[in-house]
């Protein structure tokens, strides 16, 4: 286990809601390899989402420690975590999140503007080229069809060049057909080297990943 | 792609809201900037007015107040007068340059009211070196000749060379001369000698106030306890009487001031309140940025760069409004203050241009802190859930 890129050692996390403390994820341990392609499943509530968001540092855990490439993550500020984000770690979301005034090449863009870095050059045509959406560079996010939005959100998780993916229900908005072609698409890039966590519903998906994780009541019931 | 660009097309996406804010910020400045134009142009017109009389102070008839006193300069009358026994002692007193006796009466042809000043013409050339004549001045002893302010002579249409008819006897006087315009009350008197205007309107031997120039300004005081020792006296320095007439319209001011002030800050409320709606509407998106690679600094700058261009672009449409509505301000003022000098009200200082745009800065910074500050502080899964909730 040299190779890891990512690891969670006994990471709980819990919040309250109203008098009730809920406790969304308990004590799990989890670690993903470079180029490995995981898939988190589990019912609803199961905590599988809040593991994907602490793991990908879009939120601190209650106890437990993260380290990604190594690196201790607990204890950091939100102007390293900016920056591990930024560097490391690509995001997709099941409502897509795209700028509705923005074109599909300016969204793809986005990240750039925060990073304050250039693509390399042609990075963004290969991107557009890959998803499919070299026609569409200039329509705006209304004018395109649900599978192709969330091929726009792959594209700004690219951008940046991360090591690994991480995707919250990337097919929940999508019908079985496109939820296919999207998956395609996770493989191939898995096939290029990239690191994937995907968390989902559909079983059927999640069977295409090198190792699927079921969680149940926050805890981790297969792996 | 910039910051800049990105704040445009957030805004662009909601037009109508775009578009009241600014105008709101619009208004907002316009009236802050008129008003202050407005402050700036009436002090200066009214100080530059009494400094353009060219003379100092004026001995009026014991017990007539200042506010009386402000009227004659005017072209008030007041029912008292002085008579020369007086003017030779005013004329006796030390460091007087000129003094220079003048009769004031008044008149209403056609419902509307007319000055006729009677003076000693080079006296008053002495006291106001910047008149200049259309035609030719009257020498003082000449009857039925006189010279009229450009004003009156435009709205009246005189020309040199007519003859108007005065008094209770008619008596016939041609216009000799026309002054040029002097911006001041000037513009709208009859000038007549001083002795045809005494024979004309029976006033032989009264005075209604004597002007006087001093020598030195420093000695204005001395000169003018000096005065009040001559029993029939009474002597109103320009200071005092420029005082009267600020007391009067101070208190008209202080309310439009408040009016002013009440309609900023309701105005900035509503500001504030459109940018935070607009802000919180879009918590998630700014979780959604944080995720991508967005620090809390980047979605401030949107936010403050957001509300700097709404602030910005109302503060330029104001500033345009408030120059081409100038005029109209002017003539809403003039029916407010109780004494307004002739001549533009409205002054473009380019100092109150810059004290608007600190205003639109100061309410678009303040208007954005809130928000940015609040938003920045999120981490992206609570951003991207408060908008859930």
């Amino acid at each position: 286990m040299n190779n890891v890129i990512m690891s969670a050692k006994g990471i709980s996390k819990s919040y309250q809601r109203g008098s009730e403390q809920v406790h969304a994820l308990r004590e799990v341990d989890i670690s993903i390899q470079a180029g490995e392609f995981v898939s988190i499943v589990g019912p609803s509530g199961s905590g599988k989402s809040t593991l994907l968001h602490l793991l990908g540092l879009l939120e601190t855990p209650s106890s437990g420690k993260i380290q990604i490439d190594g690196r201790e993550m607990s204890g950091l500020k939100e102007p390293d975590l900016v920056k591990i984000r930024r560097g490391s770690i690509g995001f997709i979301f099941q409502q897509f999140l795209l700028l509705p005034t923005l074109s599909v090449r300016e969204n793809i863009e986005l990240p750039l503007l925060f990073s304050k870095k250039k693509a390399r050059p042609g990075r963004i045509a290969e991107i557009m080229d890959l998803l499919g959406l070299s026609e569409r560079s200039h329509h705006l996010p209304h004018q395109l069809s649900g599978g192709e939005m969330q091929r726009v959100s792959i594209g700004r998780s690219l951008i940046n060049e991360p090591k690994i993916i991480m995707a919250d229900e990337p097919t929940g908005n999508l019908d079985s057909a496109t939820s296919e072609k999207i998956y395609e698409l996770f493989k191939m890039l898995n096939n290029n080297g990239l690191s994937l966590v995907i968390v989902t519903h559909n079983m059927e998906l999640a069977g295409m990943a090198d190792r699927v994780v079921r969680l149940k009541d926050g805890k981790i019931a297969l792996n | 792609m910039n910051i800049f660009s990105l704040a445009t097309k957030n805004l662009l996406r909601r037009r109508v809201r775009t578009g009241l804010t600014v105008t709101g910020v619009a208004i907002a400045i316009a009236v802050l900037f008129s008003l202050l134009s407005f402050n700036a142009g009436y002090e200066r017109q009214l100080s530059g007015e009494l400094g353009s009389l060219g003379i100092h102070m004026l001995a009026v008839p014991k017990g007539c107040p200042y506010e009386a006193a402000s009227l004659i300069i005017h072209g008030g009358v007041i029912p008292r007068y002085l008579s020369y026994a007086d003017l030779e002692q005013v004329a006796k007193i030390d460091g007087i340059e000129v003094a220079s006796p003048m009769l004031l009466h008044q008149f209403y042809k056609d419902d509307k009211p007319h000055i006729v000043y009677g003076i000693n013409i080079e006296e008053q050339k002495t006291l106001k070196p910047w008149w200049k004549i259309e035609g030719r001045y009257f020498k003082d002893d000449e009857p039925g000749a006189m010279i009229v302010g450009r004003s009156l002579a435009e709205k009246e249409n005189l020309k040199v060379g007519q003859v108007l008819q005065f008094g209770p006897d008619k008596v016939p006087t041609t216009i000799v001369g026309i002054l040029e315009r002097t911006g001041n009350q000037d513009d709208e008197f009859h000038f007549l000698p001083l002795s045809a205007a005494q024979r004309i309107f029976g006033k032989e031997g009264q005075l209604t106030t004597v002007a006087i120039k001093v020598k030195d300004v420093s000695r204005i005081s001395e000169i003018s306890k000096k005065l009040e020792e001559i029993p029939d006296i009474q002597v109103v320095t320009m200071t005092q009487v420029m005082g009267t007439i600020m007391n009067l319209v101070g208190s008209a001011q202080a309310l439009l001031f408040s009016v002013i002030i009440i309609a900023l800050f309701i105005s900035a409320v509503g500001i504030i309140n459109t940018l935070i709606m607009s802000v919180n509407e879009r918590t998630r998106e700014f979780g959604m940025m944080k995720a991508v690679g967005a620090s809390g600094g980047d979605v401030s700058r949107l936010i403050i760069v957001e509300t700097l261009i709404i602030t910005l672009i109302g503060c330029g449409a104001g500033l345009i409004a408030a120059l081409l509505g100038s005029k109209l301000v002017e003539s809403f003022v003039r029916g407010v203050i109780p004494y307004s000098p002739a001549g533009e009200l409205i002054s473009i200082d380019p100092s109150l241009v810059f004290i608007c745009i600190g205003f639109a800065l100061a309410i678009g910074l303040l208007c954005s802190i809130y928000p940015a500050v609040k938003c920045a502080r999120l981490t992206p899964m609570e951003a991207m859930r408060s908008d859930l909730e």
